[in-house]
């Protein structure tokens, strides 16, 4: 009578892996993954190329050239940047998923000084500027959410979502509207040359500057108080008002700061790959740092592994596209499973199976 | 019973992954224009030319094919190049990068076919040029195109080019072929004389768009005095609901006839469920709209992809800004839709048609229509300092003003009378 209601299948907590074992699990993932998409191109793929030689064309397709590295690393910067920015709102449990406006709130703020102030100001001094326009108008667009989750308990994640297409909304206007170029196009002038982010090693130098992120957001996050803070409301608001902790405050805090680097890649977007504005200035990167972010633990150092991951397989598969012709939806296809399995793992990391043994009482072992 | 179930969903499973195995084989062969191995055949037909040459060429698309509209008209155009140089012994590669926007990642594209070996890169779309320009300094080697769009002529770049065709060539003769329909109507008394307008869903209040529903205007105020019309921007290139919520608010203002300067066909479908008629661009829309599409206009690209990948082949520079029209066939128009166009539609539009390509007749004759009441006696036609005004070169001389004259980019933008524009803000 007991038995019959044993489910076939049972999940129960599981604690203290050891490390070696968890990373069994995610390179086990991985792998999967790639047999899935590998059957997905069998399928995708013109007559006589095998998946093998695909995964091949992706891997050469994004590290076989100079160029290709360096279109590689333009992309990561801003998914790493990005990445780095929300992980201490994510650490408070405090789920920002409005890095995508607050890119392009920076964005627009770097835009207005690479337009309107070129000659009235040295133009190294201009770009500092730029950047630090960028990173106060993320802040304060990431703020808002912030004062009213603490003021009034507002649901963060739907205000930081709606605060996008705001945003987005407002650079639409600004490129059929005061800063459209040639009338009727729709489109934002290019900045001058003067103001684009100078290249270092052929890429844009955003990637030196959220290389340094990396290791400030490291410290900030683990030797500091205010990274202390963030880690206790974490673990539970009601201890940290126990212990005398403003969690508006902090709350407040730690959003402008998420903000702001979050603008900071807005400028370095504008200013580095783009040279100019529009509304796509932000282009997912806002929603795939999330991912990016997961799948590091918040740990800043493994957030420049896995974005270069990502960065490699959508330049491969950019290259997949254009070598054999598939549609590109395909190369969005293979990242999505990969991703899928990767975070899905951690499922079992966390939890195990037991399935109903017949006969037997269950749970006798395990 | 179980098990013979899960045998047949395992096999029909098995024999849907064949089908689409096969499907999509023989999808990314038509994609790739020629490949290398039809070399062999050309040999065994025992072409007189000897060895058959090779090119790879990029293309970068703001769309992809099933847009039925602009991109598919450029793909037409390289259907239709690469079987004429397939005749003259040249094989074409094709690559192609789809529904690339106009921001940077139209830059990333370039160069990724840059990488790849093309020695030609066709960016189809107004705003691609500004990225591609990012490029192609990087490749002095390869010719970049940028077509409808205008900065090579000034630029100090040798291998970029622009293209565009004479458009308003073909716009004013669907004018005249609706200006007909229209006359057609007053005379059987269907409509007053007042009651004949026009409707145009338009884009933006670009140059392009400006240009070509002035054009269009011209044309059927030839045959048919009293019309006039309203236009509608849409505030986007390719957004199917609103060129249809535009079309059906002119119906509702008393448009009679629609026409469009929009990426899809949804203008034509609304006027025929409206009960007005109706002239097309791009592509022919009679299909969709049998009762109420008459017309059509296109730019046949093939013209152009011809010339250049020939040029390019065999080692020769090309135009920096080309422009041709009906003369050269870079301008065709779709069939006219018999079964609903007045009675002499055709005979009138040859005769037009070849007023235009002897160049007896200059579609913005200034003796045709008046700006605020009076002829226009000047407009500049270039914009040499950047501030997206006209400062340059005298457009109007010779009683005419001259379009598509001194750079292939369209640049008439002037508001003439007789046309209501509805919401300039776009």
């Amino acid at each position: 009578m007991y038995e019959q209601k044993v489910p076939l299948v049972r999940l129960a907590k599981r604690d203290g892996m050891p490390g070696w074992q968890a990373w069994c699990i995610r390179l086990a993932s991985i792998l999967v993954a790639l047999i899935l998409g590998g059957l997905v191109m069998m399928i995708a793929l013109p007559d006589g190329s095998n998946p093998v030689a695909a995964y091949g064309t992706i891997i050469t397709g994004a590290l076989g050239t100079k160029t290709a590295i360096r279109q590689t690393v333009k992309i990561a910067v801003p998914l790493l940047g990005c990445a780095l920015a929300i992980a201490p709102c994510f650490k408070m449990r405090f789920w920002n998923i409005g890095a995508e406006g607050q890119i392009t709130a920076g964005a627009i703020a770097a835009s207005y000084f690479a337009l309107y102030w070129v000659g009235r100001v040295p133009s190294v001094l201009l770009i500092v500027i730029m950047g630090l326009a960028g990173a106060i108008a993320g802040g304060l667009w990431a703020l808002i959410p912030a004062f009213f989750k603490a003021k009034w308990n507002t649901n963060e994640t739907l205000f930081t979502l709606m605060m996008n297409y705001i945003i987005i909304g407002v650079v639409r206007w600004l490129q059929g509207g005061p800063w459209e170029g040639r009338p009727g196009s729709q489109i934002i002038p290019n900045f001058d040359q003067s103001v684009w982010l100078p290249k270092v090693l052929g890429v844009h130098c955003g990637w030196i500057i959220v290389l340094v992120l990396v290791v400030v957001m490291h410290i900030y996050m683990n030797h500091t108080k205010q990274g202390y803070e963030i880690a206790v409301i974490g673990d539970s608001v009601n201890t940290a008002r126990y212990a005398g902790m403003n969690v508006g405050r902090i709350m407040m805090r730690t959003m402008f700061i998420s903000g702001a680097i979050s603008g900071l890649v807005g400028f370095i977007v504008a200013a580095g790959a783009n040279n100019t504005l529009y509304d796509g200035v932000a282009n997912g990167v806002g929603f795939t740092s999330i991912t990016v972010a997961w799948l590091s633990q918040l740990n800043a150092f493994a957030m420049v592994a896995i974005s270069l991951m990502l960065a490699v397989l959508s330049k491969g598969a950019d290259t997949l596209q254009t070598k054999l012709q598939v549609p590109a939806s395909i190369s969005d296809i293979i990242t999505g499973i990969l991703l899928f399995c990767m975070l899905g793992c951690e499922f079992f990391i966390n939890y195990r199976l037991i399935f109903r043994k017949q006969g037997h009482k269950e749970g006798a072992k395990s | 019973m179980k098990k013979v179930l899960a045998l047949l969903l395992a096999l029909s499973m098995a024999l849907a992954l064949v089908a689409c195995g096969g499907n999509s084989g023989g999808n990314s062969s038509s994609n790739s224009g020629g490949q290398t191995n039809n070399g062999g055949q050309t040999d065994d037909g025992g072409s007189s030319e000897g060895e058959t040459k090779h090119i790879k060429v990029g293309m970068v698309c703001i769309g992809d094919e099933n847009d039925q509209g602009y991109t598919y008209n450029f793909m037409r155009g390289v259907e239709g190049a690469t079987e004429d140089l397939k005749a003259k012994g040249i094989e074409v590669e094709w690559v192609f990068k789809y529904n690339i926007l106009e921001n940077s990642g139209c830059e990333d594209a370039n160069i990724e076919l840059a990488e790849d070996g093309c020695q030609l890169i066709i960016d189809n779309s107004f705003g691609h040029e500004e990225f591609m320009l990012k490029v192609a300094p990087d490749y002095p080697d390869i010719q970049f195109v940028a077509c409808t769009n205008q900065a090579s002529w000034g630029d100090d770049l040798p291998n970029t080019h622009n293209a565009f065709a004479n458009i308003y060539e073909g716009r004013y003769l669907a004018g005249v072929a609706a200006g007909m329909k229209l006359q057609q109507m007053i005379d059987d008394g269907e409509i007053t004389a007042d009651q004949a307008v026009i409707g145009y869903v338009g884009a933006y209040s670009f140059a392009e768009v400006i240009s070509g529903f002035t054009s269009y205007f011209l044309g059927a105020r030839s045959v048919c005095p009293s019309v006039t019309m309203k236009v509608q921007f849409v505030g986007s290139w390719s957004d199917a609901t609103e060129e249809a919520n535009a079309a059906s608010a002119l119906c509702d203002m008393g448009c009679v006839l629609i026409s469009q300067h929009s990426d899809n066909t949804t203008p034509a479908t609304t006027a025929q469920s409206k009960g007005a008629f109706h002239t097309g661009y791009n592509n022919d829309m009679t299909g969709v709209a049998p009762e109420a599409s008459i017309i059509g206009t296109r730019i046949d690209w093939s013209v152009y992809f011809t010339h250049i990948i020939e040029c390019v082949v065999n080692g020769e520079e090309f135009e920096q800004d080309w422009c041709k029209g009906l003369a050269d066939g870079a301008v065709v128009l779709t069939p006219l839709n018999e079964a609903i166009a007045a009675p002499g539609t055709a005979e009138k539009l040859e005769e037009v048609e070849a007023a235009i390509k002897s160049g007896e007749l200059n579609v913005f004759d200034t003796s045709t229509f008046t700006v605020d009441g009076a002829e226009l006696t000047q407009a500049f036609a270039l914009d040499t300092d950047g501030d997206y005004a006209a400062d340059s070169e005298e457009a109007v001389f010779d009683g005419a003003f001259h379009e598509s004259y001194f750079q292939s980019a369209p640049y008439f933008t002037i508001e003439i009378d007789g046309i209501e524009w509805l919401n300039s803000e776009y």
